[in-house]
């Protein structure tokens, strides 16, 4: 085996530097644009599914939700669960929300919508939804009287956006707002500001003080609808969740992860045309790694008559064109991905591509570089195997003399 | 050294059966000189082939040495071609992509000699051919003549124990001829080595110790003291 390996290297290698230069240069260039597919599709949709995930945790979810498991729709004694879960090891920070239904006025234009009571601080410290004012500011602890919209409530005149049409339309920071919760009380309001995360779910809502929302709802003091956990970067989430389960009985705790069923099912439509994708390019991959082999041993099926009367083996032959196959698929697989990392990457981090969740970076996963290269090297193998074979079988009179 | 008995080989040409090679019997001993003569379609390359291990007869045996070649498998006739056989094709038969060095050490490489070995070997071959000074040189870098030496000293490198060529000076010129057809009897005449080889220009009957000639796939002639 050592001995064919021996003669089939020297046989592959004479063939890539002494052959056709333009053949193999083709050869690598569909090998590099498929390879580059083969990176760029899962990539873009990993960075989707990572960039609507990183929205859903920074802007709706946190990492860990808690609600009130009971009847009731409130926590009690939500100042003693928030100290408690704050000495939790893993937990980075948390908050707590009221919530209440509401329709909101302007100009003659209606919407429902639900308004949250929210601390501005700890607000601030597990979501981002105060770093994404489009107009004004975010609400402080201490303000009374205003209102903090999303986006896709006040419409800001932006007649882009998703849901303009069943928005206030021309609400801007510093308008005033009726709001008419559902236990009657009406109340006007100046926003303060607009927000716009680019996630519908977070841009539907609407924040007050809980200041604010104590005098619309005194009866929830320290009550909250759901408290908020982010916590610190690799915490075990499972072990917080059991943690706080401790804690107190009675919550219906949940992760981010199930309240990604968005997500969840664009990541399995994601993972069919991954699968459709692929399956193209490395048929591509394939036949072009088999038409290049198979023309070149039609040319050489005489060479290879003779090297067989000279008595190399067909081993040998073999080795050296899934040799050279290799070598081709490594130097694309080396080229694509120095374009990927070096050119590709750092021209979409610039220009990225932009979804209406945000804009989306591509990823680079270890497992999707390692399935790329054993797929291609699998591909082009058993590609360039193929019409080899043929040839290997042929007798050798009939290889050299036809 | 090799016994050739009742060799036929019969091709199927579609509905056609061309019969080649119509029991042809001989014996070729140690450090001879054959030539194997006739005119075109008389059968001798089939022959040839029929010894080099190529192709199988349709019917009869080949002894080389105590091997019944025609018995063996396609690996052990292709093991026993590279440790015991050189073959000189007509058509030069060299590899595009390799050096002419590189064409020589090619079958020693596969016959797991020693890289320092086969490299110094393949050099002193290209010198005994003539051509010490063309080692690195590509086939299309080289004439015919020079190519056919090369194809020779490749025949040579696993040191068989017979050479056999088939037609080995047939695209070449008179002076290129005369120079191959004199470095196959200088090595008959210095290296002991076994040469059988295929022509139909008679001129190359005066390389030759022993001369058969074949007509229509039978022995016609035996030029010399052959069994």
């Amino acid at each position: 085996m050592i001995r064919s390996l021996r003669v089939a290297c020297l046989l592959a290698f004479t063939s890539v530097t002494k052959g056709n230069i333009r053949i193999a240069l083709l050869t690598m260039l569909i090998l590099i644009l498929v390879a580059l597919n083969l990176v760029f599709v899962p990539g873009l949709l990993d960075g989707l599914a990572w960039g609507a995930n990183d929205k859903l945790i920074n802007t709706y979810s946190s990492d860990i939700v808690i609600e009130s498991g009971g009847a009731s729709h409130f926590i009690p004694d939500v100042g003693q669960l928030l100290s408690e879960i704050r000495q939790i090891d893993g937990v980075d920070s948390v908050t707590a929300r009221n919530y209440i239904g509401a329709e909101i006025e302007y100009e003659g234009k209606y919407l429902g919508a639900a308004v949250y009571g929210v601390n501005p601080d700890t607000e601030r410290e597990v979501f981002t939804i105060a770093d994404s004012m489009a107009e004004g500011n975010y609400l402080d602890a201490d303000d009374v009287d205003t209102i903090v919209l999303g986006i896709q409530i006040a419409g800001a005149d932006d007649t882009e956006l998703e849901l303009y049409a069943r928005s206030l339309q021309s609400v801007h920071a510093g308008d005033t707002v009726t709001v008419t919760y559902t236990n009657n009380i009406v109340k006007e309001y100046t926003v303060k500001g607009i927000y716009y995360t680019e996630f519908i779910q977070t841009d539907l809502q609407s924040h007050i003080s809980e200041g604010e929302f104590e005098t619309i709802a005194p009866y929830l003091s320290d009550n909250a609808s759901a408290v908020y956990v982010k916590t610190a970067e690799d915490a075990d989430i499972d072990e917080i969740t059991r943690r706080i389960m401790y804690t107190t009985e009675g919550l219906r705790i949940t992760t981010w992860e199930d309240h990604a069923g968005l997500v969840d099912s664009m990541t399995e439509s994601f993972e069919i045309i991954e699968i459709i994708i692929d399956t193209v390019n490395l048929l591509v991959a394939g036949i072009t790694v088999f038409i290049v082999t198979y023309i070149d041993v039609a040319h050489r099926r005489r060479q290879i008559g003779i090297q067989r009367a000279i008595g190399i083996t067909p081993a040998a032959i073999t080795l050296s064109y899934v040799i050279r196959a290799v070598f081709y698929t490594v130097v694309a697989l080396s080229l694509s991905m120095i374009i990927y990392r070096f050119g590709i990457i750092p021209l979409e981090a610039r220009y990225p591509f932009h979804f209406p969740f945000g804009d989306v970076f591509l990823q680079i996963s270890p497992f999707v570089l390692i399935r790329t290269a054993l797929l291609l090297f699998a591909v082009s193998v058993i590609s360039a195997l193929l019409p080899v074979r043929g040839v290997i079988r042929t007798k050798i009179i009939d290889a050299i003399w036809g | 050294m090799i016994k050739v008995q009742k060799l036929t080989k019969i091709y199927n040409m579609g509905n056609v059966k061309v019969k080649a090679l119509d029991g042809v019997s001989f014996n070729v001993v140690s450090g001879d000189m054959l030539a194997i003569m006739g005119k075109s379609g008389s059968g001798k390359s089939t022959l040839l082939r029929q010894m080099g291990l190529l192709d199988l007869p349709t019917r009869g045996r080949i002894f080389l040495g105590r091997y019944d070649v025609t018995r063996l498998s396609e690996g052990q006739r292709a093991r026993l071609r590279l440790k015991h056989l050189g073959y000189v094709f007509q058509e030069y038969a060299l590899l595009g992509e390799l050096t002419a060095h590189q064409n020589v050490y090619l079958p020693g490489m596969m016959l797991g000699q020693r890289e320092r070995d086969y490299k110094k070997r393949a050099a002193e071959l290209l010198k005994i051919v003539g051509l010490g000074k063309r080692i690195h040189h590509y086939p299309k870098e080289l004439s015919g003549g020079e190519q056919q030496r090369v194809a020779i000293a490749r025949a040579l490198i696993n040191s068989p124990k017979v050479l056999m060529a088939d037609e080995p000076c047939a695209n070449l010129d008179t002076i290129s001829s005369g120079r191959v057809m004199e470095t196959l009897c200088n090595l008959n005449r210095d290296m002991k080595l076994t040469v059988v080889f295929v022509s139909h220009d008679p001129g190359d009957r005066q390389y030759a110790r022993h001369v058969l000639t074949l007509g229509d796939g039978k022995i016609i002639e035996r030029e010399g003291k052959i069994t």
